[in-house]
């Protein structure tokens, strides 16, 4: 069964326009990129972070309230869209499987910004940029990505979104939204890549993406082997319901700490299971942002 | 330490495949998961390979050899020598009779003593053998020697309850007989006893050796009918006797009602007062053509109900035809047919001819001749009185002046309550018996030999023939003349069904079958248990009839009705009186510490051992403790 059949073309249409209609100039090219010092219209203030701009600092407030705040304005330009796409090996996992998952999510995100005129590009990364979708413009230019998200396949040893996220940012182009689609497990810590992109005044947005089992792993008492997919490495274990609750503490954990992030920084952040439609997914997004808006 | 089951150390070979799985490394079950990272940092925070990790496994091998070594030691039953010398054989003797049926202590006494001897089951040791026998009604061994626990239990709970009389002597010495083929193995046979103690021959068993009585119930008052008989009597042909018994078995006064109904219709009620340990008898005279069930009751509630009723049958009174030819018409008999309330009397004045057909109420009535007599006498029953002439069967002669009667059949029923020596006969007739007369029976005759009452049975119709002239004498006015009128019918009817007796409940009795080729009878109980009687027979023994109630004997097809039934009642003194002697032991702490759980066989508590090991394994796993 093809990943992108006409029902989902039909699908990511139904996207687009409810994105028109309900969303009429908030959106994406039609609306204002949240971007420091580009433009001249004052937005609000956020919270200054290690490596921040100084220039941007509002003094005012520090002298009146001691407090650090970077002043945000908003830039008119068309947007950039730059869709990061983890294609590593703990993405084939689940089903559906979470990469298949990513690439709808993907495909549609790319659709509706090209619907809005707006530029995309796609960067499907593992332990590094492993393939590109040049940016472009359009919808014409859709069954091009398409095919191309189709020919994707998992790939990669550890994930490693910093080194993905440094290669990115090196690249000659526009700032603008850059959202990583992604289960984040990365061993040295997803915080890290994002960072880069924060501090190259990039604006992140997560979508994360899990799988039911991971988030509560069933029939997995008793003595086994854990096989890691993306590593392939094996590891022998002995699994007691102490363990499994031990487990769901710590996936939790990681949920909330993903969350926190976003929160702390002002990225949008999205955490979805595989269970829910992608279509429902988008719509929840867009629900959210208008809301936000 | 000796094996009975050597053969069965060859199941520790399983000890091999168990240890090559164990060297063998087991293949774990392989489960891809998305990342490791999670797993990592449980994993990681205990040391993945401390000693007793390494240890787990050596662990979990001998907890398994441990079991197998188990196994195989329950399987090869070991035993010491002592076990067999130390054997015990006990018979158990369990007390069924009426008595036990007694609700003094909960749910009854039979409940309590089978409770009990389900306990002293439970505490046999491994080597003891034990039978139990009932002692109601008849000693029956219920169950012979064995070691079988669940056996015994199951024998036990399966013994019935019965109205019968206590037989403990019987069965203490049926015990003996049991156990007691081996002089050298006395002092280890015991005969436990377990009895309310209402019998007669309790105490003689408690003295006893080897024989404990255990004693269940307590001193019970009780009122009791001990005696209900019925009968018809001689005298009134609808007329019928009760005796009726109640005994106070309490040393205290009570008051209570006596009831008697006839098929469900009330005929006597009673009010007792009866005093301390008071016996009230009392024989009643009622009337009732009808037979049927009389049941007696005691309204009073007490440990014992079985006392409360008794029953006993009425014997039914058929209606008798009786056709009176008397040309003259004589007062007398007319009167005394007529006071027969049995009688349906038809006078008629001259002989039927010959052609004429009886009618159809009169259809083998019997017939009175007053003076006429046919020639021949026709077949059925009849009753001659004076004849004037002769028939078949005798020839008339002279007349006798003043007979005296000087020699009566006493034993003969139809001369019951009858003395005619007093009775003044001026006029008789002197009757010679036709060699077609058979064998004549004379009941009276006079001085000279001349026979004045005669009862001839020839097969065509009993005959009795008065030779004596009522029209002179005063015999029509003595009670002599109803009573023989009265015998005399009876005596036709064939006196059946005079008295069915009750019986006392565990008394076997004989009855008559009907003889029908081919069918065979079934005796019914009245708590509905069926019995087969022997087919082919016409008298046999039924019995022990052990509840009380009615019981029926009816052809083996379906909606046959009875064609016998016995009335049945406790009637027993000795299982009325719930006060056992004081002096009966009770059931002390002896036995229990006598026998008891450790007197089990060495293979279960190996296998015990097993079972406790299997369990500590499970939990050890599920924690994984041990791998």
């Amino acid at each position: 069964m093809p990943l992108f059949d006409s029902d989902f073309l039909k699908k990511l249409e139904y996207l687009s326009l409810v994105s028109k209609r309900v969303f009429r100039g908030t959106l994406l090219a039609q609306r204002r990129t949240m971007q420091l010092g580009g433009g001249i219209e004052f937005s609000d203030h956020r919270d200054y972070t290690p490596g921040d701009d100084f220039r941007y600092l509002d003094w005012n407030l520090y002298a009146r309230h001691e407090e650090l705040l970077l002043k945000r304005f908003q830039e008119e330009e068309d947007l950039h869209v730059y869709l990061l796409l983890d294609c590593s090996r703990s993405m084939n996992f689940g089903s559906p499987s979470k990469f298949d998952f990513a690439r709808q999510v993907t495909a549609a995100l790319a659709y509706i910004a090209l619907a809005d005129l707006d530029r995309i590009a796609v960067a499907a990364f593992a332990d590094d940029i492993v393939a590109d979708f040049p940016l472009t413009r359009g919808k014409g230019r859709i069954l091009a990505l398409l095919s191309f998200l189709e020919n994707l396949q998992p790939q990669g040893a550890d994930t490693n979104l910093a080194r993905v996220a440094g290669g990115f940012v090196h690249r000659n182009q526009r700032r603008g939204l850059a959202i990583v689609v992604s289960d984040l497990y990365d061993p040295n810590g997803f915080e890290r890549g994002l960072d880069v992109l924060r501090h190259r005044r990039y604006e992140p947005h997560i979508v994360q993406i899990y799988d039911r089992r991971e988030a509560d792993p069933a029939n997995m008492l008793g003595d086994l082997e854990l096989y890691d997919i993306e590593t392939t490495l094996g590891r022998k274990v002995t699994i007691t319901e102490k363990n499994l609750r031990q487990y769901r503490k710590l996936f939790e954990a990681f949920q909330e700490s993903v969350q926190r992030y976003g929160n702390q920084y002002g990225i949008g952040c999205t955490r979805t299971s595989t269970e829910i439609p992608f279509d429902q997914l988008i719509l929840k997004m867009m629900r959210v942002a208008g809301a936000v808006r | 330490m000796n094996l009975a089951n050597p053969t069965a150390s060859f199941w520790a070979c399983l000890a091999i495949p168990i240890v090559i799985f164990y060297i063998l490394k087991i293949r774990l079950r392989r489960v891809p998961v998305s990342t490791v990272l999670f797993w990592r940092q449980i994993f990681e925070e205990k040391k993945p390979r401390s000693l007793w990790q390494r240890l787990r496994h050596l662990v979990s091998l001998l907890v398994q050899l441990a079991f197998l070594a188990l196994l195989v030691g329950a399987l090869v039953e070991p035993f010491f020598s002592w076990e067999i010398d130390t054997a015990r054989r006990v018979v158990l003797v369990i007390d069924n009779s009426a008595s036990m049926k007694a609700t003094d202590v909960e749910p009854s006494r039979l409940a309590r003593a089978k409770e009990l001897g389900q306990r002293i089951i439970g505490g046999l040791r491994s080597r003891d053998q034990m039978a139990i026998i009932a002692a109601g009604t008849q000693p029956q061994v219920i169950c012979g020697l064995t070691g079988h626990q669940r056996t015994l239990h199951e024998h036990l709970a399966a013994v019935p309850a019965t109205d019968g009389p206590t037989r403990l002597a019987e069965a203490v010495a049926l015990a003996g007989r049991l156990v007691n083929d081996d002089k050298a193995e006395q002092k280890h046979v015991q005969v436990i006893v377990l009895t309310d103690g209402c019998a007669k021959d309790v105490g003689s068993i408690t003295e006893k050796d080897n024989v404990q009585v255990v004693a269940v119930g307590q001193r019970t008052d009780n009122v009791a009918i001990t005696a209900f008989q019925a009968r018809r009597s001689l005298l009134d042909p609808i007329g019928y006797e009760i005796l009726a018994e109640v005994v106070n078995y309490s040393d205290e006064p009570v008051e209570c009602r006596f009831e008697i109904d006839l098929n469900g219709d009330a005929i006597e009620v009673a009010p007792l007062k009866l005093s301390a340990n008071e016996k009230w008898s009392k024989v009643l005279e009622k009337t009732s053509g009808g037979g049927g069930l009389l049941t007696a009751r005691i309204n009073r509630e007490d440990a014992l109900a079985a006392d409360n009723r008794a029953v006993a049958l009425l014997p039914h009174r058929e209606f008798q035809p009786v056709t009176l030819v008397s040309a003259s018409g004589d007062l007398f008999i007319e009167k005394v047919l007529e006071a027969n309330a049995l009688v349906r009397l038809n006078v008629i004045r001259k002989l039927p001819a010959g052609g004429d057909k009886p009618r159809r109420s009169q259809a083998g009535a019997v017939m009175v001749y007053h003076h006429q007599v046919p020639n021949p006498l026709p077949p059925g029953p009849a009753l001659v009185i004076d004849p004037d002439v002769g028939c078949d069967l005798w020839e008339v002669g002279d007349k006798l002046q003043n007979p005296l009667v000087t020699k009566q059949d006493r034993d003969s029923p139809l001369m019951a309550h009858i003395r005619l020596d007093n009775v003044l006969m001026p006029e008789a007739r002197k009757l010679t018996f036709t060699t077609a007369a058979g064998k004549p029976q004379i009941l009276a005759a006079a001085l000279t030999g001349e026979p004045l009452l005669v009862a001839l049975e020839r097969p065509q119709g009993k005959v009795l023939i008065l030779t004596v002239n009522l029209d002179k004498g005063d015999l029509p006015l003595r009670t002599a003349f109803p009573i023989l009128v009265t015998n005399t019918l009876g005596w036709f009817a064939g006196g059946r069904g005079e008295l069915r007796e009750a019986l006392a409940a565990g008394a076997i009795t004989e009855v008559t079958l009907p003889e029908t080729i081919g069918s065979e009878y079934l005796l019914h109980g009245p708590d509905g248990q069926t019995r087969k009687l022997p087919p082919g027979v016409k008298r046999t023994t039924v019995g022990p009839l052990d509840q009380c109630g009615v019981w029926s004997i009816v052809a083996d097809t379906p909606g046959a009705t009875p064609i016998q039934e016995i009335a049945c009642n406790l009637a027993n003194r000795a299982e009325s009186d719930l006060r056992p002697p004081e002096a009966l032991p009770s059931l002390g702490e002896e036995p229990a510490r006598a026998m008891g759980f450790a007197g089990r066989p060495i293979w279960f508590y190996l296998l015990a051992a097993a079972w406790l090991l299997a369990g500590l394994e499970w939990y050890l796993y599920q924690r994984r403790w041990i791998s």
